[in-house]
């Protein structure tokens, strides 16, 4: 037997009884669509929330007061005895490799133009904001890069606070008063939308000095390094160590690398991905019970034919051959199906619902398609030896 | 025909082909069974978060400084603001009926050293109402004795896990540890209550809240937190609460105060969500196995064209075939929905064992709707064969060969 009369002999065997291989099809589809379908939304949200935390750039280190020591909030960024300085930041600074430095304070006030207050958060910076943190002004320009210690009283608002208290007008050159001090608004932040629902838009940002005076802190909250494109981030992260041990006498800091925190994340991401794909692949071990039975069925209507194939000389090779590939056809083909109508659905729901992300990688449907094929493969095993095992005599008398 | 006939007539059906009915029931407890597991994991995950936070006490409150105006968004939970919460807010709000506990709370890292050994811990400064608003216990000594809370003096009580780290299986009650530049006796240990939400109650150093502040030389409080007298006075409390601190701070509103209840009935409405996204996502497979019930069911119908015709031909009524046929699938359905069930029963009771501390119970609801969708899938998908059965012609069913 040539291996066309293989796959002719399959696809006929399957054309004559249409409702039921349609049937069969439809389980392998529906549980390949569930598992097209999970994977690409679990992707989506994958680069998603991977987009989110990059739109800061990648080069970055983060270096906070306090060593923790167990997992979970630690104190250490509302007090420490052992606080982060200026000094330190500049110390940092001439670090070879770092091209910039942002030291944070952040906190909780009202800020007021004429008669509209607003609550919102305060931001202590530096001035490198719009290179370490990849945010533009829009109109007006950040906070210049005066003395850290001594830095003028300017602030640049949000475009959500901008536009709440000053509505149409133009707030540059403006006072506003932030706390109990007048600052004058010399820009106004892009709109940058929300970051893993902390809205960036609703803040003011001050200088460093200004805002620990206002919220009466000894030390830095947080000092945010960039370093150049294409160094490891652990000799930075070895260097930034290195000279705050030299300045503080022992390691009372915590150094996060932003790769580091992505590799985290994205690992997590992917086990839940795997996880929520493995739900909908019970749905395709039910199909496979399904192609199971069927080929079961089969085997046993067609023991007549079987024994005439072997009459004629077909071996026992031949015959498993046939019922497997039969088998194998049958998912492939409702594999594919549902393949395409996970991806159609996934399309269909990033179009009409921007804020789900959905991702369809390729990689995945080509995974999605062996795994129907080796389904259909295992499931037809059992009933094709049994029919492989059929004795031609016995099974010719059947009829 | 009386239904315990039907009955007798679809089992006498299922098992002339031993094999396919077993597969058929196979693919329904998989799906029945997956359902069940899943819900209640979800479910299971849901009563431990909760009982998490049970534990860190019963009917709370929670003030934080400073307010987002926007709605809906998450607290400042970093809220510094340029006018402090004191300690002076924290005892004036005794005043209110509604409250019972008051326990200002001061947070900070500091390296806590006793001899030669250093750790850097938590340092929590609060007053004796701590004790009972979270529901802590002693293994040894006592807690922070109760007095003004604006006097601080210099005793400390330590985690469990901070005594062993420091001081091993040496007495540490009335020994003295150095904590930043300050030093505090010890007064007493917590028991090993693990940790809680968001803080390691082991890994920590309790001192008076005037202590703390001194040690970190900042007046302002982290957190109020507050013990309602009942469940019903939640809500008085949180009124007195937002009013006393206005009245203190000129007028303005710049606090933020959470309840516990809030919090509970967010997690409560997340996990539910969760559970039933995922027992949704497992039923997909009760539809799969109602496709195979209807396929099979239909090579049924094909196979036993000759004793629907004989049926047929003694007068049998076209109602009474579909109810025939019905009556199999609903039947196969339901067995494999208590082969799933048991399955499921087995899985769970399994890893309740592996896992004790974790409450994995499948939730009433979700047996119910586990069995009934299969039911219904079994009821809906052999309407198409019980109909094609009954709508053969007895004459040429009969004929057949």
């Amino acid at each position: 037997m040539l291996l066309g009369d293989l796959v002719r002999l399959s696809i006929n065997s399957l054309l004559s009884q249409r409702l039921r291989s349609l049937l069969t099809l439809l389980g392998i589809g529906v549980g390949i669509t569930s598992v097209v379908l999970l994977t690409s939304i679990g992707e989506g949200v994958h680069r998603f929330t991977l987009d989110e935390f990059t739109q800061f750039g990648s080069n970055l280190v983060a270096v906070n007061p306090g060593r923790t020591t167990t997992a979970g909030v630690s104190g250490a960024l509302i007090n420490t005895v052992r606080p982060l300085t200026f000094a330190d930041e500049e110390a940092i600074k001439r670090l070879p490799g770092v091209t910039g430095t942002v030291s944070v304070v952040q906190g909780n006030a009202a800020v007021s133009f004429g008669k509209r207050i607003r609550r919102t958060t305060v931001l202590g910076t530096g001035p490198a904001v719009g290179e370490v943190w990849r945010m533009g002004v829009a109109i007006g320009r950040f906070l210049p890069d005066d003395e850290p210690r001594s830095a003028r009283s300017f602030t640049v608002l949000g475009s959500k606070v901008a536009d709440e208290l000053f509505r149409d007008s133009s707030p540059l050159g403006r006072f506003v008063r932030i706390g109990d001090e007048r600052y004058r608004v010399i820009g106004v932040m892009e709109s940058k939308g929300q970051m893993l629902g902390f809205d960036l838009d609703d803040a003011v940002y001050i200088p460093t000095s200004r805002a620990m005076a206002m919220f009466n802190l000894e030390g830095l909250m947080e000092i945010d390094v960039l370093y150049r494109e294409g160094l490891a981030s652990r000799s930075i992260a070895e260097r930034v160590k290195k000279v705050l041990i030299d300045r503080h006498g022992s390691e009372d800091f915590t150094i996060t690398t932003q790769d580091e925190m992505l590799k985290v994340l994205g690992s997590v991401l992917d086990i839940l991905t795997l996880a929520v794909g493995g739900l909908g692949a019970i749905s395709l071990l039910v199909g496979g019970v399904g192609i199971l039975t069927i080929m079961t069925i089969a085997v046993h209507e067609r023991t007549p034919e079987i024994g005439l194939l072997r009459a004629i000389g077909a071996d026992r090779r031949q015959i498993m051959l046939l019922f497997l590939g039969e088998a194998v056809v049958l998912a492939g083909i409702g594999g594919l199906a549902g393949l395409l109508t996970g991806a159609g659905i996934a399309w269909l729901l990033t179009t009409f619902l921007p804020a789900l992300p959905t991702h369809t990688p390729w990689q995945y449907a080509l995974y999605a398609e062996l795994l129907a094929a080796t389904i259909g493969l295992l499931a037809g095993i059992l009933p094709a030896a049994h029919a492989a095992r059929l004795h031609p005599v016995e099974a010719l008398r059947t009829e | 025909m009386k239904p315990l006939d039907i009955i007798r007539f679809a089992g006498r059906a299922a098992t002339g082909y031993p094999t396919r009915t077993l597969l058929m029931l196979l693919a329904m407890a998989i799906g029945v069974g997956s359902v069940v597991i899943l819900s209640a994991l979800g479910e299971g995950a849901r009563r431990y978060v909760i009982g998490e936070f049970s534990a860190l006490g019963t009917n709370l409150l929670i003030v934080l400084p400073g307010r987002s105006e926007t709605v809906g968004g998450p607290p400042p939970l970093l809220g510094i603001t340029p006018r402090d919460m004191t300690i002076g807010d924290a005892a004036a709000l005794t005043a209110s009926s509604a409250i019972r506990y008051v326990a200002p709370i001061s947070v900070g890292a500091a390296p806590v050293s006793y001899r030669a050994l250093e750790r850097e811990t938590t340092v929590l400064g609060s007053t004796a109402d701590l004790f009972p608003i979270r529901q802590l216990e002693m293994a040894q000594g006592r807690f922070l004795p109760p007095g003004d809370p604006e006097r601080g003096s210099a005793v400390c009580v330590l985690g469990h896990k901070l005594k062993q780290e420091l001081f091993g299986s040496a007495p540490a009650l009335g020994e003295t540890v150095r904590i930043g530049d300050y030093r505090y006796r010890i007064i007493g240990i917590l028991s090993q209550k693990g940790q809680s939400v968001g803080l390691d109650m082991s890994d920590i150093v309790v001192v008076p809240v005037a202590s703390a502040q001194t040690l970190f030389n900042n007046p302002a409080l982290f957190r109020i937190m507050i013990e309602a007298r009942d469940r019903d006075a939640i809500s008085r409390a949180r009124e007195a609460v937002i009013r006393i601190i206005r009245d203190r701070h000129e007028g303005e509103d710049d606090i933020t105060v959470i309840t516990q209840d809030a919090v509970l009935a967010t997690f409560d409405r997340i996990f539910a969500a969760l559970t039933l996204t995922v027992a949704g996502i497992a039923a997909i497979s009760l539809a799969v196995a109602g496709i195979l019930i209807m396929n099979v069911m239909l090579i049924a119908v094909s196979q036993r064209k000759a004793e629907v015709g004989l049926l047929k031909a003694i007068g049998t009524p076209a109602g009474r075939i579909t109810t025939l046929f019905m009556a199999e699938s609903a039947i196969l359905s339901l067995i494999g929905a208590v082969l799933g069930l048991l399955i499921a029963t087995l899985a769970i009771w399994i890893l309740a064992r592996i896992f004790p501390q974790f409450p994995i119970a499948a939730p009433l609801w979700a047996l119910a709707a586990a069995v009934g969708v299969a039911l219904g899938t079994g009821l809906i998908f052999g309407v198409l064969p019980a109909r094609r059965a009954a709508r053969l012609d007895p004459v040429q069913a009969l004929a057949r060969r």
